[in-house]
């Protein structure tokens, strides 16, 4: 279930700077991991989205819809930059959605897991993220293709997890908007 | 007076004591002034200090989370030179404690992707914490340049760009250079013969 509590929100980085394309494919990837994780990840966010007070920014699931579609590996595609007050909108919820699946992030990274129970958690997760891939993501982009295949995709998502795990809570806003700015995008 | 602030996660527990700086007007349950702390980790000895210890632990594990965020984890220490924290070579993290002590051996910890995500956690909680009013030198989160991202992108993608102007270079040179350059004019009276001559007269 989603706290009711609002968290105490840090300051924001000094950019206002909007989110370059790479940043943008790594934020949508991390809401999609959310929902593989959690079966209610789409309801959650909206709910986390009134809580935070973005009820202005996204008020509905098409709304959510329309800035996560500024990823370029989605099958449809909206063109210009996104608004940094939205992806700091979605910044925050996702930061709040990693917080509460936080035992779960946890439980995947960890090494104290038995081999197969880690085995069998990292299954299901990846058919679950598979599965939101092929229904939202162009199968023709490389980096869609690179994020399900190999040894190289399943070090990518090792590192959207860890990533989610590292931005969970109060502390890891500044620290997630920040390396989704990052230049080489 | 003495405040205890404790924060809690799956595989340690992080305890600051202290007191409020009553000389800058602090009371109450705020936290001015660090006295020692202690931070417990499950099957691995109690780390305890004091405020420059703690200090020196953030100002190296805080980055190194940031770096990893971006999946560009590396070697970083604390200002002080008091804390190491880099990848250890088998997977996972590799935390290296200097004592300050004379003749102790530095304490080494081997911390998984979990063990490591708490220890982040408990110090987010205690920097973003309203009851301790103490400011840390803590460097602020900022985006990596290019070159400390350029491993994300893979080394064939990464090269074919240049690999591709360099050829571009070589294929019009080499053209330019076979290109045929026009003959000199033939001096007046000299290699045309009466027969040879254009538009002969009739």
């Amino acid at each position: 279930m989603v706290s009711p509590s609002a968290p105490p929100q840090p300051p924001a980085t000094a950019t206002d700077a909007p989110l370059p394309r790479r940043g943008i494919e790594r934020l949508d990837l991390m809401l999609l991991c959310a929902e593989a994780l959690d079966l209610n990840g789409a309801e959650a966010t909206l709910i986390l989205s009134e809580q935070l007070g973005f009820q202005d920014l996204i008020p509905n699931r098409v709304e959510l819809w329309k800035r996560r579609c500024h990823n370029p590996l989605r099958r449809q595609v909206r063109r210009g930059t996104l608004a940094a007050a939205d992806s700091d909108a979605l910044i925050r919820i996702l930061c709040t959605q990693c917080e509460r699946l936080y035992p779960l992030l946890r439980a995947l990274l960890s090494a104290a897991e038995p081999d197969d129970i880690a085995r069998q958690r990292w299954e299901l997760f990846e058919d679950r993220l598979a599965g939101l891939v092929h229904e939202r993501m162009n199968p023709r982009r490389g980096g869609v293709q690179r994020l399900l295949e190999g040894a190289e995709g399943a070090r990518q998502r090792r590192q959207l997890i860890l990533a989610m795990a590292l931005a969970a809570g109060n502390g890891g806003f500044a620290r997630l908007k920040a390396s989704l700015m990052d230049a080489g995008a | 007076m003495k405040q205890t602030l404790r924060f809690d996660q799956i595989s340690c527990r992080l305890q600051v004591e202290g007191l409020p700086d009553v000389s800058t007007g602090q009371s109450g349950d705020g936290l001015g002034i660090i006295t020692g702390w202690s931070l417990q980790w499950a099957g691995r000895p109690e780390l305890e200090g004091k405020k420059e210890h703690l200090v020196a632990l953030m100002q190296a594990v805080l980055p190194y989370a940031r770096l990893l965020v971006s999946g560009a984890g590396r070697a970083l220490t604390s200002q002080g030179q008091e804390v190491d924290i880099a990848p250890a070579a088998g997977g996972g993290h590799q935390l290296l404690l200097r004592s300050s002590q004379p003749g102790t051996e530095p304490l080494r910890v081997v911390l998984d992707d979990a063990e490591l995500s708490d220890l982040v956690r408990v110090l987010d909680q205690l920097r973003l914490d309203s009851r301790l009013l103490l400011k840390l030198d803590l460097p602020d989160d900022r985006p990596l340049r290019g070159r400390e991202v350029s491993h994300r992108i893979p080394r064939r993608q990464r090269l074919a760009a240049p690999a591709a102007a360099v050829l571009a270079l070589a294929l019009s040179t080499a053209a330019s250079l076979l290109w045929p350059t026009p003959r000199p004019p033939a001096p007046a009276g000299q290699g045309l013969t009466q027969a040879g001559k254009l538009n002969p007269p009739r």
